[in-house]
């Protein structure tokens, strides 16, 4: 239950936002998050839209490993 | 030429130090480490405990029982996560009680459970809110939506959980934690923060096969260091700041309360609860449910389990009479328990 989906933001209305996760596509609720966009990436928990996510993961380890030493 | 860097699963199948525990705190990290083979890896010195990260597997058997009550004495519909209809109660699981004739519907998100109660005037609905700080801001949602419609045939029956208890409970069991990602998108990082500064070492991490085994390098390579340490390996989506509106928002509904988690016992200030203010939507205060005690399985050892005081194939019941189909312990039930994954994976 706890899993998390990273889904586009597809449209919004009304504080909720219909967002497609690989092809699959349904309402949540964006009412937590400021200034989302259509476009926009977010991570999705229990129907709700929960943080924003800025970039691709591998970049972000790549870094991280550079980092390390 | 420079020398060439270790990748993260070098430096983790390398490690040749002393004993080092990693405790994993989310129920999708325990199954992500499994499904990926990412224990196959460990060296012998180097061992990940499957904590308390599973909401399922903390949830006490007396919550169960409440619910199996509310089903069949007060004749209430049940919305839930599916991964709670086979827990099993002192007598019955959900799973039992629907057998007998008792409404139990799956739902994927608690405003599915209110369109559900708005649909169905005449059923009296109680959500099963169960979860941490993740999950807790949808229930908050519901319930916000629900007084908004004045709908007054909704209400839930809460199990919400906060994570500092239980990493301070834990924290001797364990040399550094894996924080789990996604409740720190909800509460930032100034509690992992103020951890180091009581000398307990920790990385949030993502969940994807990268980002777990970065987290896991740098844990190991930090660790090296000697001291107390912090590492936000999840930056793209655990902003320091959390997401402020969500606590907020849970600040404003909930109160804290003491908690009762399986096989750790009571923590204080551990719980959620709805606020005063939203009493009727609380479903103990609005039914009277009286105190309930649950009584688990004495053999059962997900507690221990849970603590990183045994494995699962230690349980005496662990894949005879308890397994997948059969459960008997909760971290048997969910998808994301310790005994779950052992089983499926077969390590």
């Amino acid at each position: 239950m706890c899993v998390g989906l990273p889904a586009r933001i597809v449209t919004m209305n009304q504080g909720m936002a219909l967002v497609d996760a690989g092809g699959a596509r349904r309402e949540v609720s964006a009412q937590l998050l400021d200034d989302l966009e259509p476009g926009d990436y977010v991570m999705v928990h229990a129907g709700i839209a929960i943080a924003k996510i800025t970039e691709e993961n591998s970049d972000e380890t790549d870094r991280m490993m550079e980092d390390l030493f | 030429m420079g020398t060439k860097k270790p990748c993260a699963q070098e430096i983790i199948s390398s490690y040749d130090g002393p004993r080092l525990r990693i405790m994993e705190t989310c129920g999708t990290h325990t199954h992500e480490i499994f499904r990926l083979g990412i224990r196959t890896i460990l060296p012998p010195n180097l061992e990940l405990i499957s904590g308390p990260g599973c909401p399922v597997c903390v949830t006490p058997v007396s919550f169960i029982d409440e619910a199996v009550m509310l089903a069949l004495e007060y004749g209430t519909t049940i919305c839930t996560f599916g991964d709670l209809v086979r827990v099993p109660g002192t007598r019955y699981s959900l799973a039992a009680a629907r057998a007998q004739g008792a409404n139990i519907r799956i739902v994927y998100a608690p405003l599915d459970a209110v369109s559900y109660a708005k649909k169905h005037p005449h059923e009296s609905v109680v959500f099963l809110s169960v979860g941490f700080e993740t999950t807790t801001p949808a229930s908050c949602l519901s319930v916000r939506l629900a007084a908004a419609e004045e709908l007054t045939n909704f209400s839930l029956l809460t199990a919400n959980k906060t994570m500092p208890g239980a990493y301070r409970a834990l924290k001797d069991s364990a040399d550094i934690f894996l924080y789990p990602g996604h409740v720190h998108a909800i509460t930032g990082t100034a509690l992992c923060e103020e951890m180091v500064k009581e000398g307990v070492s920790g990385v949030i991490a993502g969940f994807t096969a990268d980002e777990i085994l970065t987290a896991l390098a740098v844990a190991i390579v930090r660790h090296w260091e000697g001291r107390p340490f912090f590492v936000n390996c999840y930056p793209r989506v655990v902003r320091p700041e959390g997401n402020p509106k969500a606590v907020a928002l849970m600040d404003t509904m909930m109160d804290r309360c003491d908690s009762e988690w399986r096989g750790l016992g009571c923590i204080a200030d551990s719980g959620m609860r709805l606020k005063d203010e939203f009493a009727a939507f609380d479903a103990r205060r609005r039914f009277h449910l009286p105190p309930v005690t649950g009584h688990a399985n004495p053999a059962c050892r997900c507690g221990d389990i849970l603590q990183g005081k045994c494995r699962p194939c230690d349980c005496t019941l662990f894949g005879k009479t308890c397994t997948p189909e059969h459960p008997i312990g909760a971290c048997m039930v969910s998808n994301e328990g310790a005994c779950s994954a052992w089983f499926q994976y077969s390590v």
